[in-house]
């Protein structure tokens, strides 16, 4: 059973091929997993809040503590101001880490191993991002380009920086989560392979690799989406906050 | 009365202690090898876009290849103050 690493990552349909406009529009595995870690979530938390315990259980414990990480992280990064996108961070972490975490069970899919879907969550921060700042600060909303206390001949040239350093941030958000699930998870089926071709002889220092492996990846999962989460919160910070 | 003024310091030293830990284990959590990879990429997707501009501006201009070298050099200079950012946000936060 030599497999592919790689294969773990291919995208195929489920079910008829659905064509609007010329656009496959088909529902994939990757859709499946979405679906599939969206409903844990609403789950999750509906389950969590059903019963509003004095003594929570650990259901509501565990809801009630991602509540709280998450709305310390808003306060902590992006001050009282950044406390009407609660909703918004709080989904977006949420969803990432039970991407993260549903693509962790054996012959599941990882949807955030692909970098089309961290992309689109990256450029879509980045956009409502720079609305927001436009919408706060109009025009100038600008000077976060233009850093105080530069030399006027320098100016034009730190101008051009700062924009190249603005426009990367949705590159280096998406790739950072995009390369760290499937770094991750093809080592994980690396290191799988080699316990099937040593066999039960060379093969229990590959499994114990592989054991310390996933508890690595379940760090990294979280860790991760923690990471999204809390630029996400520093970027919304440079739109609120205008300082230099 | 010496035992509620006692019961009281002991609950100070045991709460200093609880958050001793918490912190410790902050620091522990933010150590780990993400905030080495976080770097990394910061450099990398300036550079990246630094060229992608640089090439675009160039098929734009018809000034093959100027903008695309001086482009590719101001995206490393991008990236090193995304870099020199991000190791001043982790410094604060620990």
């Amino acid at each position: 059973m030599a497999s592919n690493p790689m294969q773990q990552f291919t995208v195929h349909r489920i079910g008829p091929e659905i064509k609007i406009a010329g656009i496959d529009l088909s529902f994939t595995n990757a859709s499946l997993f979405m679906v599939i870690s969206a409903t844990v979530i609403i789950l999750f938390l509906f389950l969590g809040s059903k019963e509003k315990k004095i003594i929570p259980d650990k259901l509501q414990l565990i809801s009630e503590m991602f509540y709280t990480f998450v709305a310390k992280m808003i306060s902590d990064t992006a001050g009282s101001k950044a406390k009407p996108y609660f909703p918004f961070i709080f989904s977006l972490f949420m969803f990432v880490l039970f991407c993260n975490m549903v693509g962790m069970l054996p012959y599941s899919f990882t949807v955030t191993s692909h970098i089309i879907v961290t992309l689109i969550m990256a450029l879509f921060i980045f956009i409502a991002v720079t609305i927001i700042g436009f919408m706060k600060h109009g025009f100038k909303y600008l000077s976060i380009f233009v850093p105080s206390g530069v030399p006027a001949v320098l100016l034009p040239l730190i101008t051009i920086i700062e924009i190249i350093s603005y426009l990367s941030r949705p590159v280096s958000l998406s790739v950072r989560l995009f390369a760290n699930m499937m770094a991750g998870h093809t080592m994980l089926k690396v290191f799988g392979g080699f316990v099937v071709s040593l066999g039960i002889l060379g093969g229990w220092l590959p499994l114990s690799f592989s054991v310390a492996l996933t508890g690595l990846e379940i760090l990294v999962a979280f860790l991760q989406a923690y990471v999204f989460a809390i630029l996400t919160c520093i970027y919304l910070n440079d739109a609120l906050n205008l300082h230099h | 009365m010496t035992i509620p003024e006692d019961f009281k310091t002991r609950l100070k030293i045991a709460k200093s202690k609880i958050k001793k830990q918490f912190d410790n284990d902050d620091e522990k959590r933010r150590s780990f090898m993400g905030s080495a990879f976080k770097l990394g990429t910061e450099l990398v997707a300036a550079v990246a876009v630094g060229t992608i501009i640089g090439f675009i501006l160039d098929t734009l201009f018809d000034t093959k290849p100027w903008l695309i070298i001086i482009f590719f050099f101001l995206g490393a200079a991008a990236g090193m103050l995304n870099v020199i950012r991000a190791a001043n946000r982790m410094q604060k936060e620990d």
